[in-house]
């Protein structure tokens, strides 16, 4: 059975509106949605598009969205379904953004926001607390950590060029390691 | 020319960010000196406000910047240049999805991107704190959110909200500023 494109992008519309804090919940809703009630994809499926979607650049939720439309319809199939993960998140930004430089005028909105700021430092601190556990795990993984932090912060040097130097080393470790 | 810039600033974050929607923040970040399109403190601001509304993180402020350049128009197009990239991959790679995850460079690459992610992250969050840290009470309430870390999860409501009523009862007792 063909799935017909607007209830891809219907599907995925209405994903995208529930998509509150962050991308990662993505996976609990496709599981309800597109497994347990419309058996578009399998469990497994589910499983490989997410370990997929966290190793392909990009945002983790538009990438899964992506790999379940082009299971369904090919080429088409995930350009719709990724237009539709993302029309809502636009659309209510844009409502958002065009507000929120009348508000900030305000001094009461501005002392809101001042508070804020700093919230965004300690969520942004549990982050990194938590790539921290996952990412140096071993001593040629922290040297790497410290070359691209003291080359962002110190040297100011774009994260462009920190990434490609980081895919270079990555390779090269793990080239020498599978020699000796 | 700043449309240029915009679609392919964009489609650059795109393409390198790796592993879900903190990783773009380093990249707007970087934006800020390079073109000025936002202000550290509208970058926060933006952060904060992605969280609270639906939708990818990344995604958010994809349209936000966007709209901040250029108006609605530069926020769908933000937008989409910032998911371009993965599109393209994915078709691509996905006549050898199987073994995609297996395959060495992949994997090197990967293990590689995961710490330099880490370092780029917290090479943001100390520009952060030298930005906003600014008086005693800024300092407090960064010690009064650490605290509650131990104690709650990573719940971005929870202390988005805390901090939003700390800012209002400061300046409600003229506190901002010491």
């Amino acid at each position: 059975m063909k799935v017909s494109l607007k209830d891809i992008y219907c599907e995925f519309f209405m994903l995208g509106m529930q998509l509150l804090g962050g991308g990662y919940v993505i996976v609990p809703l496709m599981r309800h949605r597109l497994t347990e009630q419309k058996s578009w994809i399998s469990e497994e499926e589910l499983v490989d598009f997410y370990a997929l979607s966290q190793s392909v650049p990009g945002v983790i939720a538009a990438n899964i969205s992506t790999f379940v439309g082009y299971k369904l319809r090919g080429k088409l199939g995930a350009f719709v379904s990724l237009m539709g993960i993302i029309t809502s998140p636009v659309i209510s930004i844009l409502i958002i953004a065009s507000v929120v430089d009348v508000l900030l005028q305000l001094k009461f909105v501005q002392t809101l926001f001042w508070g804020v700021g700093i919230a965004v430092i300690i969520l942004m601190y549990l982050t990194v607390k938590e790539m921290w556990a996952k990412s140096l795990v071993d001593i040629p993984a922290w040297i790497l950590f410290f070359i691209a932090f003291f080359a962002s912060y110190i040297f100011k040097i774009s994260p462009v060029h920190i990434i490609i130097f980081a895919m270079i080393y990555g390779i090269a470790v793990q080239k020498l390691r599978r020699k000796t | 020319m700043i449309l240029f810039y915009l679609i392919s600033e964009f489609f650059k974050i795109g393409l390198f960010s790796i592993g879900g929607g903190y990783a773009t923040i380093p990249f707007l970040f970087g934006l800020i000196n390079d073109y000025g399109w936002y202000t550290t403190d509208q970058l926060t601001n933006m952060i904060a406000i992605s969280m609270l509304t639906p939708g990818p993180v990344g995604v958010n402020m994809a349209t936000f910047a966007g709209f901040k350049t250029l108006g609605v128009f530069g926020g769908i197009l933000a937008t989409v240049s910032l998911v371009l990239p993965s599109y393209l991959i994915i078709i691509f790679i996905s006549k050898l999805l199987k073994t995609y995850n297996n395959n060495f460079y992949v994997k090197s690459v990967l293990y590689a991107l995961k710490p330099a992610g880490c370092a780029l992250l917290c090479s943001v969050m100390l520009s952060f704190y030298k930005s906003h840290i600014t008086s005693l009470a800024a300092f407090l309430l960064l010690v009064f959110l650490f605290l509650l870390s131990f104690k709650f999860k990573k719940n971005p409501l929870l202390y988005i909200f805390i901090a939003a009523v700390y800012g209002f009862l400061c300046q409600f007792f003229h506190l901002v500023f010491i």
